[in-house]
C-alpha cells in the first residue's frame, strides 16, 4: 500500500511538467477515467446522494455510547471510525470546553433536534439523502432535511450579504474537482451530534471529485480562527443511491418540532369541529 | 355565511392575491421599458434548446406583480385591460396598496405591518395585462365549492375566528414555515420572494422557489408514484413535453385546514385533486406559466391560473423560515395573555 | 362612456380591498395588540438580519435614564438584500425612532410600523432594484 502510493508519487513527479502543461485542457487528461460527463464536458454529479457512515454522531473516531435510556439500542450512539484528517479536531484550549459543555447537552441543544437547517459540511453527513442538480451553467444543491437548499453561484465570486444557514456558496472547477468555497455562516449550527461546533467567521472550503460513476470523494477544509487553532480537514466518500426509485421525498421536519418548541403555549383543551 | 366566504375571499385576494404596490425608491429605479409597456408575447417565439434538445426554461425568474389572484366583480367578463387602463390601475394600486399610508384607523395601520420597503410584489400589472389570475372560469374568480365543501368550510372558518391561537397546529401553514403558495403546485405569487430558479438536467426539471428554499426537481420520464396514503405539501409531480410547452401533473398533495396555493382551502378534499402545470417560453425574457386545479371534492369546476414569469438577474437569497419564527410564539403567547385576562375579568 | 364607467368600477374595487385586511408572513393582527401604540426612540444594540422576519433590538431610555431592550419585527431581509442592503446597512448605535403597536403579551416587542431615523427619513428605502420584473435585467 505504502510502496504504490509512492510508487505513484513518484509517477506523478515524472509526469509533473508533462501534467502541468497539460492542465491548460484538464479535461483531455482526465477524460479517459471514463467518468460520466454532462455536455459541457464537466464530470456529472447529478444525482441523489448520501454518505455510510456515523460522521453525524461524531465527526472523529469513536466508541458507542448510552442514549437516552427509554429509547435503548434506538437512539444509542454507534460506533465509527472519524473523518477528521489527523484524527483530531485542533480547538482553542477555550473552545474546547465550549465542545464539551455542547457535548455534555447533545440531547436537548444540538440543532438537529429542532430541524433547523445543518449548515455545511454537516448537511453533507447527515443521515438523509441530497440531490445535486447540474447543468452546464448552473449547480443548485438541495437536502431532504428540512428541504435545505443551496444554489451555488458559478459565475463571478461575490459576497455574503448577511449571515444565513446554509451560508454563500461560490463554486469553481479545478479540472474535474467542483471547488465550493463558503463563507457567510451565522453561528447557531454544530457540526455533529457530539456537539463540535464553529463561529460565525466559519470559511468552508468543498471538493467533490467524482472518483467513478457512483461515488464522490468529499473534502472540506474547515478554518474558523475564534473556534480551532489552525485549518482542519474532513474527507469521506459519498455514495450515488441507485435505486430506480431513489428521489427525495419531502421531510418538513419543523412540524415534528412544534409540541418541544410551542407546546407550552397550547391552549387546553383545544378541540376543532372538523379534523384531517 | 356566503357573505363570510366573500370576506375571507376578499382577505385573501389581498393577501395573496392582490400584490401590492411598491416602495417609490423602486419607482425611481424603474427602467424605461416597464413591463406593462411591451406586449404580452411575441407569437411565434422559439425558445433555445438546452443540450439534449428540451426547450431551454433555465434561469432565474420573477412572477411579482400587482395583477390580482380574483377580478373584481365589477369587471365582470373583461379579461384584459387596454394600455389606458393599465395606468390608472396601476396609479391608483400604488396609492391604496401603499403601505406608508396612515390612515384608516389603528386596526388598519397595524394590519399595514411595516414599511412599504419591506414589500417586493411587483410595481406594475402582469405583462398579460390580464385583469385577474384567474383566467378560467370567465368571470376570473373561483368557482363556486360544493355544498359539503361550504359547509365544511363555514364551519371552519367560524370556529377559527373564535380560536385563533390553540396550537401551533391551529395556526395557518405559513405561520408555521411549513408551505408558502410561492413554491407551488401551482405557484401563486404573494408579497415577497416571488423568485424561482429553473435548471435542467437530462430527464428532470428542478424548479427552486426561494420562498422556503422549497425544491421540486420533476422527472420528464415515468415512474412508480407514492401510494395512495404518502402526501406531501409540494404534492408528487411528473413532466412530460409537448411541443414548446412543459407539462408538469401534480398528484398526492396534502392540505390542511388552512390555506393552500393562495386560497383559504379547508382540509375536505382527497385524493382526487389535481393541479396541471404548463411552463411555456413565450420570449427570451418571459415564460407563460398556467396552472390548471381539479379538485371535485371542494370545486364544482377546475379552474385556472395564469402568471408570466419575468427574467430576473437574482441572486436567490435563503429564506431560513422556521429557525427564526419568533411570531408564532408571540401569536400563541399573546392569545394565552388574552385569555387569562378574560378570565381575571370574569371574576 | 363606456371608459368612464370603466374607470369608476376600478376605482370602486380598489377602496373596496384597500379596507380589507392585509397580510404579511404572518397576519401581524394576530401577535400585536392595535389598542396598545408605542412611539419609541432607541439606539440599535443589534440588528437581526433573519427571516422569516427582521428584527431590530433597540435599547430605550426612560426619562429616569432607566434603559429597556425593545425588539422591533420588520419584514423579509431579502427584499432589502435585493435593494442592496447589507448586515453592515445597521449598526449598533444607531439611533432610531419607531412608531409601532407593542406584541399582545406585554412584552417588549413591537412592529415596526414606521422606522425612521431622528430626523425622520425613512430607513427601509431601496438604492437598487434587481430581483423584480422591470427591475435592472
Amino acid at each position: 500500500m505504502v510502496r504504490s502510493a509512492k510508487r505513484a508519487r513518484g509517477i506523478a513527479a515524472c509526469f509533473g511538467v508533462v501534467v502541468f502543461l497539460a492542465s491548460a485542457s484538464a479535461s483531455l487528461a482526465q477524460t479517459s477515467t471514463g467518468l460520466p460527463r454532462i455536455a459541457s464536458g464537466k464530470p456529472n454529479l447529478n444525482g441523489i446522494w448520501q454518505v455510510a457512515n456515523a460522521a453525524n454522531w461524531d465527526l472523529q473516531t469513536h466508541g458507542p455510547s448510552q442514549g437516552p435510556a427509554a429509547f435503548g439500542a434506538l437512539l444509542s450512539v454507534p460506533p465509527g471510525i472519524g473523518v477528521v484528517e489527523g484524527g483530531e479536531i485542533p480547538y482553542l484550549p477555550k473552545a474546547l470546553e465550549q465542545r464539551n459543555k455542547n457535548r455534555a447537552a447533545r440531547w436537548t441543544d444540538d440543532p438537529e433536534i429542532k430541524c433547523y437547517m445543518p449548515g455545511v459540511p454537516r448537511a453533507t453527513y447527515l443521515p438523509h439523502p441530497f440531490q445535486i442538480v447540474q447543468s452546464p451553467t448552473a449547480i443548485l444543491i438541495s437536502y431532504q432535511f428540512g428541504d435545505a437548499a443551496r444554489p451555488i453561484n458559478m459565475g463571478k465570486p461575490s459576497e455574503a450579504p448577511v449571515d444565513s444557514w446554509m451560508g454563500w456558496s461560490n463554486g469553481r472547477w479545478e479540472g474535474d474537482t467542483l471547488v465550493i468555497d463558503v463563507k457567510g455562516f451565522n453561528d447557531q449550527t454544530w457540526l455533529d451530534r457530539s456537539g463540535n461546533y464553529h463561529s460565525d467567521a466559519l470559511h468552508v472550503v468543498e471538493r467533490y471529485t467524482l472518483a467513478n460513476a457512483n461515488q464522490i470523494n468529499y473534502e472540506a477544509t474547515l478554518e474558523d480562527t475564534n473556534v480551532f487553532s489552525r485549518p482542519w480537514k474532513i474527507a469521506m466518500p459519498v455514495y450515488k443511491h441507485v435505486e430506480k426509485n431513489a428521489r427525495l421525498m419531502e421531510f418538513k421536519c419543523a412540524e415534528f418540532t412544534e409540541e418541544m418548541l410551542y407546546g407550552h403555549l397550547r391552549r387546553v383543551p383545544s378541540a376543532k369541529p372538523i379534523s384531517k | 355565511m356566503r357573505s363570510l366566504r366573500f370576506l375571507m375571499s376578499l382577505a385573501v385576494l389581498l393577501a395573496l392575491a392582490v400584490p401590492m404596490v411598491a416602495q417609490s425608491g423602486a419607482v425611481a429605479a424603474k427602467p424605461a421599458t416597464a413591463p406593462a409597456a411591451k406586449t404580452t408575447t411575441a407569437k411565434g417565439y422559439v425558445a433555445p434548446r438546452t443540450p439534449d434538445g428540451q426547450p431551454d426554461l433555465q434561469g432565474i425568474w420573477d412572477t411579482a406583480s400587482i395583477t390580482p389572484l380574483e377580478r373584481p366583480k365589477e369587471l365582470g367578463t373583461k379579461a384584459f385591460y387596454t394600455d389606458e387602463e393599465i395606468k390608472q390601475y396601476e396609479k391608483r394600486r400604488m396609492n391604496d396598496l401603499d403601505r406608508d399610508r396612515r390612515d384608516g384607523g389603528a386596526t388598519q395601520d397595524l394590519a399595514r405591518a411595516y414599511n412599504d420597503g419591506w414589500f417586493d410584489r411587483g410595481t406594475h400589472l402582469a405583462r398579460n395585462k390580464r385583469t385577474s389570475r384567474v383566467i378560467d372560469p370567465a368571470d376570473g374568480r373561483f368557482p363556486p365549492f360544493t355544498p359539503e365543501a361550504q359547509k365544511k368550510y363555514d364551519e371552519f372558518h367560524k370556529w377559527f375566528a373564535a380560536n385563533p391561537g390553540n396550537s401551533a397546529e391551529d395556526r395557518e401553514l405559513f405561520d408555521r414555515c411549513l408551505f408558502f403558495s410561492q413554491s407551488g403546485p401551482p405557484l401563486v405569487p404573494g408579497n415577497y420572494n416571488n423568485l424561482y430558479q429553473i435548471i435542467q438536467t437530462p430527464g428532470y426539471v428542478t424548479i427552486y422557489s426561494e420562498m422556503a428554499h422549497q425544491t421540486r426537481t420533476v422527472p420528464i420520464t415515468r415512474r412508480e408514484k407514492l401510494p395512495k396514503d404518502v402526501a406531501q405539501w409540494m404534492g408528487e409531480s411528473v413532466g412530460h413535453w409537448e411541443g414548446e410547452t412543459l407539462i408538469i401533473e401534480s398528484s398526492n398533495i396534502r392540505f390542511n385546514d388552512h390555506s393552500h396555493f393562495g386560497t383559504q382551502y379547508d382540509g375536505m378534499t382527497d385524493e382526487n385533486l389535481r393541479v396541471t402545470e404548463r411552463f411555456t417560453r413565450t420570449a427570451a425574457d418571459m415564460i407563460t406559466y398556467q396552472a390548471t386545479v381539479t379538485d371535485p371534492t371542494v370545486y364544482t369546476k377546475p379552474w385556472t391560473i395564469e402568471l408570466p414569469m419575468e427574467k430576473a438577474v437574482g441572486p436567490i437569497f435563503e429564506y431560513a423560515c422556521h429557525e427564526g419564527n419568533y411570531g408564532l410564539s408571540g401569536i400563541l403567547s399573546g392569545e394565552r395573555v388574552k385569555e387569562k385576562e378574560a378570565a381575571m375579568k370574569a371574576k | 362612456m363606456m371608459k368612464k364607467i370603466l374607470s369608476t368600477c376600478i376605482l370602486g374595487a380598489g377602496l373596496v380591498m384597500a379596507a380589507a385586511p392585509v397580510w404579511a408572513h404572518h397576519a401581524f393582527a394576530a401577535e400585536f395588540d392595535a389598542n396598545k401604540a408605542v412611539k419609541l426612540r432607541g439606539t440599535v444594540t443589534k440588528m437581526e438580519w433573519i427571516n422569516p422576519h427582521a428584527w431590530i433590538h433597540i435599547a430605550v431610555k426612560d426619562d429616569s435614564g432607566k434603559s429597556t431592550e425593545w425588539m422591533v419585527e420588520c419584514g423579509s431581509p431579502n427584499t432589502l438584500l435585493r435593494k442592496g442592503f447589507t448586515k453592515n446597512s445597521v449598526t449598533a448605535g444607531m439611533e432610531l425612532l419607531v412608531d409601532g403597536y407593542q406584541a399582545k403579551d406585554g412584552s417588549n416587542r413591537a412592529n415596526g410600523r414606521d422606522v425612521t431615523f431622528a430626523d425622520g427619513k425613512k430607513l427601509f428605502l431601496g438604492t437598487s432594484f434587481t430581483g423584480a420584473p422591470g427591475g435592472e435585467k
